[in-house]
């Protein structure tokens, strides 16, 4: 039990003797009372161990403080409202959830996305996100909190990013010690790597499953630390927590096989490890067979193989070793020979088996785009579209991890030179994952945690040794050497000045440290705090100016259409279409048909009669486009243009791409191609745009996002009438007309 | 009755010897922790330097932009406006950066090591908290110089 050494005791002040009353009397009580009051407090002074408890746990609460305040921006700038796109699905099946229950969950089929094929929700979604925001919803609603699904929705990314760094503090204390547990906790809680994705708002998978890979990471190296079968159970239903969760889980069930693999071939392989990595393997993989999405893949798809092909190793390099101790030399060689050929054998038939009769399914585009970076560029242009899924460059290395760039490497530096199984994992992982996050941009939150880690391990090592340079006592005399022992270069060890060069040092790491924190405080205010739902820009004279747009938009559209009325836009707005505008698309975010997808495509860049057809093929009653020619808005629809025609180019040949482009660029001035001044998407963006005035000084019909006068200023829609265009030109809305013998 | 290959061969082998050899086996030996950590690092500083991003977008090793009162084309080393993208000679610039810094900041703990020498302690110390400040100052103005809003 602690008790605070600040606090004084129940002050009974001991009697002072009868003195003289007279000055130095009265001083010399004061003293004596001070003194009496001091020996009190100093009976509840702590030990150095509690005194270093209350250090350590009041550290973790401002940790724990922090990672949830630090991503609070948008929220208090704007509002508690949802951002970005995916996260409006997750929101809308949450609600759902909260307000049908369970057995309606399961089994819902959503017939208001993917008109007309509708889509099977129930069993085309990572269940873990809602599920842990109805809980938490249904845990407050007990406890009589009357808070409101959505800002439960919104406040869960920032509440698990906090528990992240408690199992990171836990994590660094399994690797070194508990100092390098709280940097870890530390860096965790303010990266603007993890940052980017858990923000409050962000209601999305990866919120989540970050936290449920750590843990699982965690319980995992405890597990192999241990041998004990308790941690490595505790650790299959993590895995099972982050199968629920997050795609991602791929990567565990990937990463784990490569660890076993590299500790049996440098000689660590331990029954610990056995225990920990069958237990996983076997009771994770039953675990997550029961979330349906992911169903039977742990035995039928090619990315689980690599688990499944360890499982086996294991268990016959046990054997051979268990032989081994048994018998004698020359009898185990021959044992050993027909042991690898008869396991070579049997592996490569089962796998031949496997694929040529299909059963075992190869590795899917998005997952073999990792191992083959130009695959997706060459094959498949919906991977290669999302801006997500661009390779990394420098700055975007920088952005995420300032210092720990540089802590990275030194880390390693520490964890090569005293290996122990623990920091293998934690070394396998960084590198893996910072591999990955150099494919793909959005995969730096992947490696976040392993970088955060590894980062620790370097500055509290250094620290560790600079300060006990700096504790060591100065030696007065040098000692005299006895006998014939020369010491090599001088007798004094210690370095002149070395006390002012820690000191030094000590404030160089205070001043990276104190930069590091600006910068990742600056970072994510303003990168990383954007609910890209709501847009905003700095006028000229400094205000900041709020485009609602898209909002006002979806809110017409609920209001001012009818029930069973559909949209067609592209497919990035789907999910924020069903959401807000509760009306029926045609495709969303989902993005699991690649030929719906593509005829939408071919219908935004085909001419206006041959778009129309295929509209009216489609039920197609409005169609949605995102402008961004007046305001200077740059992801908007003529920008994505170029996915629109590639895709719909990759499924239906007649959309070529060369007809679109003049001199190898797309282009929407004067010089422009001519099928690009006849297609839709063109018509749709720039219809009465002729007669706007953008900017001072320039010629009406100015795309301020684009930089030129537009082509073609003076159109009529032979199609199509305008439903709605909000303020500031950002979204526009337009209604087919029904057919000429219908009116 | 033997098949027809099998007598050639038969024949060939006739006259052949196999050659004396003294044939190690084929297990290669692990390298040692300090080889593997720079091959670890060289990796690092592939990667760091966004090699990914020069093998799938092939950008120039360096931009280049007209001066628009002279005439003459001016190297533009920094890719601007964008914080995804680079030009292939600012992304390995910068992975030595970071590089220098992390061998900075083990030389400083190697710097505390007992049992050297003194001269060589204070080499690697001095040298240590060069290459740190070096790296960071070099670092933050590069990223200065590609976002010319930050931290502001």
């Amino acid at each position: 039990m602690e008790r605070s050494s600040s606090k004084a005791g129940n002050g009974q002040a001991s009697k002072i003797s009868a003195s003289p009353d007279d000055d130095q009397g009265i001083f010399r009580r004061a003293k004596r009372s001070i003194d009496d009051l001091i020996t009190q407090a100093r009976r509840f002074r702590l030990k150095t161990k509690q005194q270093e408890l209350l250090i350590r746990v009041s550290a973790l609460l401002l940790i724990y403080v922090l990672a949830f305040a630090t991503r609070l921006f948008s929220v208090l700038r704007y509002e508690s409202v949802i951002h970005e796109f995916d996260p409006y699905f997750n929101y809308r099946t949450t609600l759902y959830l909260t307000q049908k229950g369970f057995y309606e969950f399961w089994n819902w089929f959503d017939y208001e996305s993917w008109y007309p094929l509708g889509r099977i929700i129930g069993g085309t979604l990572y269940p873990g996100l809602m599920v842990t925001a109805a809980l938490l919803y249904w845990t407050l609603r007990l406890l009589s909190f009357a808070v409101h699904i959505r800002d439960v929705c919104v406040l869960t990314a920032p509440f698990f990013a906090s528990n992240t760094a408690m199992v990171g503090y836990f994590f660094g204390k399994e690797l070194k010690d508990p100092g390098t547990g709280l940097v870890a906790a530390a860096f965790l809680a303010i990266c603007p790597g993890y940052i980017s994705r858990s923000v409050a708002g962000s209601y999305d998978n990866e919120g989540v499953a970050i936290f449920a890979l750590l843990l699982t990471f965690y319980l995992f190296v405890k597990a192999v630390n241990t041998g004990s079968l308790a941690w490595a159970v505790a650790s299959a239903f993590a895995y099972f927590y982050m199968v629920s969760a997050w795609g991602g889980y791929i990567f565990i069930i990937n990463l784990l096989p490569i660890y076993v693999l590299v500790l049996l071939v440098t000689g660590r392989y331990s029954l610990r490890l056995y225990v920990a990595y069958n237990t996983l393997y076997v009771l994770g993989m039953l675990l997550a067979m029961q979330i349906r999405f992911v169903g039977f893949q742990h035995v039928q798809s090619g990315e689980h193989m690599a688990a499944m092909g360890v499982f086996f190793l294991m268990q016959v390099f046990y054997l051979v070793n268990w032989v081994k101790s048994m018998v004698e030399p020359k009898l185990f060689q021959a044992f050993l020979k027909i042991a690898v050929i008869v396991t070579g054998g049997a592996g490569a038939l089962a796998l031949g088996v496997g694929m040529a009769t299909g059963y075992i399914s190869p590795w899917t585009g998005r997952f073999y785009s990792l191992l083959d970076p130009t695959y997706a560029k060459d094959h498949i242009p919906i991977i290669a579209s999302v801006s997500e899924h661009q390779p990394t460059a420098w700055s975007s290395f920088m952005f995420d991890y300032h210092l720990l760039l540089f802590l990275f490497p030194a880390g390693l530096f520490f964890c090569f030179r005293r290996p122990t199984d623990a920091t293998i994992f934690i070394m396998i992982y960084g590198l893996t994952s910072l591999y990955f996050a150099g494919v793909m941009v959005r995969l730096i939150l992947v490696a976040t945690p392993a970088v955060c880690l590894i980062g620790a391990i370097a500055v509290s090592s250094t620290l560790k040794n600079v300060c006990g340079l700096l504790r060591e006592k100065p030696v007065g005399k040098v000692p005299e050497r006895q006998g014939k022992d020369k010491s090599k270069g001088g007798s004094d060890q210690s370095i002149p000045f070395q006390r002012e060069a820690c000191i030094v040092v000590l404030a160089g790491a205070l001043y990276l440290l104190t930069s590091y924190a600006l910068h990742c405080t600056w970072v994510t205010s303003e990168a990383y705090s954007s609910p890209s739902i709501v847009l905003a820009a700095r006028q000229s004279n400094g205000d900041r100016v709020i485009f609602d747009d898209f909002r006002e938009a979806y809110f017409w559209l609920q209001h001012n259409t009818p029930p069973d009325a559909k949209v067609m836009s592209w497919w990035d707005y789907g999910y924020q279409i069903t959401a807000m505008g509760n009306r029926t698309v045609i495709v969303d975010n989902n993005t699991w048909n690649n030929t719906h997808i593509a005829t939408v495509g071919r219908a935004m860049s085909s001419y206006e009669d041959e778009a129309y057809e295929i509209m009216r093929s489609l039920d197609v009653d409005y169609v949605l486009v995102v402008f961004g020619g007046v305001t200077g808005y740059s992801s908007d629809d003529i920008n994505k243009f170029l996915w629109m025609v590639r895709i719909g180019g990759g499924v239906f040949p007649v959309i070529k791409e060369s007809d679109y482009l003049n001199n190898g660029e797309y282009r929407i001035d004067a010089a422009a191609a001519p099928k690009m001044l006849e297609c839709l998407m063109y018509k749709l963006c720039y219809y009465r745009f002729g007669e706007v005035s953008t900017e001072y000084g320039k010629p009406p019909g100015w795309d301020r996002a684009r930089g030129t006068v537009i082509g073609k200023k003076d159109f009529e829609l032979e199609y199509l009438d305008e439903a709605f265009t909000t303020s500031n030109w950002i979204v526009r809305i337009y209604k087919l007309k029904p057919p000429a013998n219908r009116k | 009755a033997m098949d027809p290959v099998e007598h050639a061969v038969r024949l060939i082998y006739k006259g052949l010897r196999p050659p004396r050899m003294r044939l190690r086996s084929l297990v290669p030996e692990l390298p040692s922790p300090m080889t593997a950590f720079f091959l670890v690092l060289a990796s690092y500083f592939l990667v760091v330097s966004g090699i990914i991003y020069d093998v799938i977008v092939e950008p120039p090793g360096i931009g280049s932009r007209q001066d628009p009162v002279t005439g003459a084309i001016r190297p533009v080393v920094f890719l601007p406006g964008r914080v995804n993208g680079q030009y292939i000679i600012e992304g390995l610039s910068s992975g030595f950066m970071f590089v220098l810094g992390g061998m900075g900041i083990v030389a400083l703990d190697l710097a505390t090591h007992k049992g050297w020498s003194k001269n060589v302690r204070m080499s690697f110390g001095l040298g240590g908290i060069a290459a740190v400040v070096i790296a960071y100052a070099m670092s933050v103005l590069f990223i200065r110089i590609k976002i010319p809003a930050y931290l502001h």
